[in-house]
């Protein structure tokens, strides 16, 4: 079994290179990836790279209190006096970490069950896809403002809920195209010579399922991105005194009239990084369909 | 023609045309050089392979290529309609000229019609439209040209919408569109591909009537030899791009002077001579020169060619003048004779004589969905099952091929996947030797899985696209010959050397191979598991001829060294004919005759199989065509026949006894496994047949 994961792992990754490189051909991509870089790097070491920490409050808070952008603090100061722009440089980190984490839960979620719902078919396919109507039919937020009310906000809780929600759309994409690789010979071949279910969904389906989830999974991480936010605004993301974008814009509200730098910032942060994330997606999936045109030649 | 002035302006002159497209992903040269012309009341034939850009000249000449290729394309040379150049004509005039004096026919009938419009309604637009006749004398003209073209019942046909119709009656409405403003030159491209043999035979009747009494020149692509003997006057053949030889129908068959053409011809099943011996197949060794590469200054068929010579590397030939009316691309066309390719050796029968059955399936029945009440749980049971195969038994013998044939729709399909347990049968039962198999593959040991394999019709959609090649024969023989990682790549090797294949092809993904490489990929793991029966489902349907003829021979060599057995199903009768010892003939989920393959082919044989066989188009321009035509369509399957599944479209219906009592089974004259499904007795079809 873990040699069926592993030479699945392998083909992944062929195809992820595969796909980069076909993603740099078009303009969305070349104008996503820096973007989407930029932010990766955010995350990665923004809190090394921060003049200021996001978190300390200096000693006189009147002094230093919604300061606008200088030299000393290039995006400015919030109500306690901390900079705007080590704040929303150490914010990227929990955001994208939260968001990617919930795509993936949703897509590797979504993506077993659309497998397993679409090669099964009957009754199973029936069961499945109902629960996953039943899923779809609750406004996204609430669902999730729902699960997190019960569980309690913390990271964990965040990306379970968001890959939860996210996962019967993934499904459902997975699904349909799974039923028309089940009526290819070469799944009809590996039912010939005696294979497992799990094998033929895992190594001969799979594969073939990538590029579709290779798209949802951009789409995905950025329905995440605003989700993580949404809920960061409401108050059930990352609690304070952490930086989170959500929650910065959600707290400097009260003096948009005036600072209004506090809230855009952190605004600007947000959009420009689902921007690039949509770009992204656009860039593979107009790789993707480049893929298969060179197929076709 | 002949008595025509030979200073006429030719109708369409094409010369050394060539189209290049510039793609992202590199330059192709699909066409490099092709010239020919046609005259008035002319058929001119384009034949070639797959890839040989047949279809891209024939739209070349309407400058129709943007739908083809999204990249630039290029167009060189001249086309000289009625010595107009057509591709520096101006987009406006041309437009004028397409669809009124120029007119088309496409492949597919299908989807060259609007789904949504009745056909009547789109015929009178295109009347409207072009020669702006008024909407009563619309409908006259529509009636008129559908009466024309000879579809039944032309005043009420206009009401249909295309779905209603069947295909041959789709490409009928389309051919009845192209004649509507009296085209000057008609351009078909492979107008019956994708139509059943015993329909393609009544579109190529109406074909060799129409040349008769429309005055327009057709140029007629095709990739059927056969096709092409029955209605061309000329024929142009096509290889990598280039017109390679050109001449009369008659001469391109019998004094073909073009090693490629030569070949081709003797990679067709030939009918047999009296005894059912008759020659081995031959193939054309390697693969065609692709349009990715450069133009050369060389023969483009010196690879594969057996007469090349030193002159051929390194000087490309033109065309070159071989008599009055017939020129060829090769230097050496005064050497070219039906020898080059080898001395045709007759075919060895080999142990074919036996016995014991390896499988036998008895009383297979299959029905596709179900019934269901008119109101939930009251009213009446409607949407009856399509009765796709109804009590169907067989035996196939150790060591021999039993062909299986019959048109779309007949259940052959459905009988294979019975057999390997895709599909559930159910009712009868399968035995393998003696032991009973289960309906689906699941319930099967190890063993009885590779005892029978099977082979599937489409070889791109056989292998995983995603892996390489070598997956399906390694995993086949990890599951079925139960052989480790390290032997089972070994013995993978062996097996890819024994369809002809190096072993690197088996580390290529599937879309870097060629359709017969990946064909042979597939039977290399078909051979994997030491199989007792292999079914081979339209295994060579969607191959080249030269191709083909490849994968035939390796069925029969393996054969002939393993004595496995075959079901070797096809709609080609050509086919099954030159490779079966047993024949099954399958009418609407029925059997309608069986038994060894020269009683089933010679009469007396059952009406169906004398149609299938009549509509059969031979590569011979001399072949009287044996003039039995079936009319309408085959019948829908919901209702079980009262009488007799072929009463409604059989020539030779003797009465009302065909209507409503089942045929009894009449065995032949001489072998008793001979069954002929009919009321006539065979002696009285024999009569009939001789005639």
């Amino acid at each position: 079994m873990i040699e069926i994961i592993c030479s699945g792992l392998v083909a992944t990754w062929r195809s992820i290179g595969n796909t980069l490189r076909l993603i740099l051909r078009t303009w969305s991509g070349r104008i996503a990836l820096p973007i989407v870089l930029l932010h990766l790097v955010l995350t990665l070491f923004g809190p090394w790279l921060a003049p200021y920490s996001p978190t300390a409050m200096p000693e006189s808070i009147e002094q230093y209190q919604n300061l606008p952008p200088s030299l000393q603090f290039w995006l400015g100061t919030d109500q306690y006096g901390r900079d705007v722009l080590s704040r929303v440089m150490c914010g990227a980190g929990s955001l994208i970490a939260t968001a990617g984490g919930g795509a993936l839960l949703g897509i590797m979620l979504g993506a077993v069950v659309g497998m397993s719902s679409g090669y099964k078919g009957g009754r199973v396919d029936e069961v499945f896809m109902r629960v996953m109507d039943g899923l779809m039919s609750f406004p996204t937020l609430l669902l999730a403002l729902l699960v997190l009310f019960t569980l309690g906000p913390s990271r964990f809780n965040i990306a379970a809920t968001i890959g939860f929600v996210s996962m019967p759309a993934i499904a459902r994409v997975v699904r349909s195209t799974t039923l028309s690789l089940k009526t290819m010979e070469f799944v009809q071949s590996a039912r010939l010579r005696g294979e497992s279910t799990f094998y033929i969904i895992f190594r001969e389906i799979l594969p073939n399922v990538l590029p579709v989830l290779g798209v949802e999974a951009s789409v995905r991480f950025s329905y995440a991105i605003l989700s993580v936010a949404s809920l960061g605004f409401l108050g059930l993301g990352i609690q304070p005194p952490s930086p989170d974008w959500g929650l910065m814009i959600s707290q400097s509200r009260r003096f948009l009239v005036i600072a209004p730098w506090v809230a855009l910032a952190p605004m600007a942060a947000v959009a420009s990084l689902v921007i690039g994330v949509n770009l992204l997606a656009d860039g593979i999936r107009q790789a993707t369909r480049m893929a298969k045109e060179e197929k076709h030649e | 023609m002949s008595e025509k002035r030979k200073d006429e302006i030719p109708l369409l002159e094409v010369d050394h045309l060539a189209v290049t497209f510039y793609t992202p992903h590199g330059t192709f040269h699909v066409v490099r050089d092709v010239s020919f012309t046609i005259q008035r009341g002319e058929v001119l034939a384009l034949v070639g392979e797959t890839g040989c850009g047949k279809s891209i000249s024939a739209f070349a000449i309407v400058n129709y290529l943007l739908p083809f290729h999204p990249g630039e394309s290029r167009v060189d040379g001249t086309i000289l309609f009625e010595g107009k150049d057509l591709i520096a004509m101006p987009d406006s005039e041309l437009h004028k000229l397409r669809g009124s004096r120029i007119a088309m026919v496409y492949q597919n009938p299908g989807t060259s019609l609007n789904p949504t419009m009745r056909v009547g309604l789109q015929m009178e637009e295109v009347l409207r439209e072009h020669l702006g006749v008024e909407s009563k004398q619309a409908h006259q003209r529509t009636v008129k040209l559908f009466d024309s073209v000879g579809l039944a019942e032309p005043d009420r046909i206009g009401q249909r919408y295309p779905h209603q119709l069947s295909g041959g009656m789709q490409q009928r409405v389309m051919i009845a569109m192209a004649l509507a403003c009296d085209p000057d030159l008609l351009i078909m491209d492979e107008p019956t591909t994708g139509l059943d043999v015993t329909t393609e035979a009544t579109i190529l009747d109406l074909m060799v009537d129409l040349k008769r009494r429309v005055n327009a020149g057709i140029l007629f692509v095709s990739h059927n030899l056969g096709t092409v003997a029955r209605v061309a006057d000329r024929v142009a053949v096509m290889y990598a791009g280039q017109t390679i030889e050109q001449a009369p129908t008659s001469a391109i068959f019998k004094r073909s002077k073009h090693p490629y053409t030569t070949g081709l011809l003797q990679c067709v099943p030939q009918p047999p001579a009296e005894d059912r011996a008759g020659t081995k197949l031959r193939s054309i060794p390697g693969d065609t020169y692709a349009p990715e590469e450069g133009n050369l200054q060389a023969c483009l068929f010196a690879p594969r060619c057996p007469m090349a010579q030193e002159l051929c590397r390194t000087e490309a030939p033109e065309m070159l003048s071989v008599r009055d009316n017939q020129q060829s691309r090769c230097f050496f066309w005064n050497n070219v004779h039906k020898e080059i390719w080898g001395e045709l050796e007759p075919r060895d029968e080999g142990l074919r004589e036996s016995v014991e059955p390896v499988l036998s399936a008895r009383n297979l029945r299959r029905f596709f969905g179900q019934w269901q009440r008119k109101y939930i749980l009251f009213g009446p049971r409607v949407r009856l099952p399509v009765r796709a195969v109804t009590n169907i038994g067989f035996q196939v013998g150790t060591g021999r091929t039993l062909g299986i044939v019959g048109e779309s729709g007949c259940g052959k399909t459905t009988v294979a996947r019975l057999l390997v347990g895709l599909i559930p049968r159910q009712r009868g039962d399968i035995l393998l030797r003696t032991e009973e198999l289960a309906p689906l593959i699941e319930g099967r040991t190890d063993q009885q899985r590779a005892a029978l394999r099977m082979v599937f019709q489409n070889p791109t959609t056989s292998l995983n696209p995603k892996l390489p090649a070598r997956h399906a024969i390694v995993r086949s023989l990890q599951k079925l010959a139960r052989l480790s990682g390290k032997d089972s790549r070994e013995r993978a090797e062996e097996l890819a050397r024994a369809v002809r294949l190096e072993p690197a092809y088996l580390e290529r993904r599937p879309e870097a191979l060629s359709g017969g490489e990946q064909q042979r990929i597939v039977l290399a793991a078909a051979f994997a598991g030491e199989a007792d029966l292999i079914i081979a489902d339209e295994a060579v349907a969607s191959l080249d001829v030269s191709v083909q003829a490849q994968v035939i021979k390796l069925l029969e060599d393996h054969q002939r060294e393993s004595g496995t057995s075959y079901i070797f199903i096809s709609h080609d009768l050509g086919v099954v004919r030159y490779i079966s010892d047993d024949i099954l003939v399958l009418y609407a989920g029925h059997i309608a005759e069986s038994g060894p393959a020269e009683c089933v082919l010679n009469i007396p044989s059952h009406p169906y199989t004398e149609a299938l066989l009549s509509a059969v188009p031979v590569p011979d321009p001399d072949a009287m065509p044996t003039r039995i035509r079936l009319g309408g369509a085959v019948p829908t399957l919901r209702e079980r026949f009262q009488g007799c599944f072929f009463a409604g479209r059989c020539p030779r219906k003797i009465g009302p006894i065909c209507d409503n009592t089942p045929p009894p089974v009449n065995t032949g004259p001489d072998p008793p496994d001979h069954a002929i499904y009919c009321h006539i007795p065979p002696e009285e079809l024999m009569k009939l047949q001789s005639d």
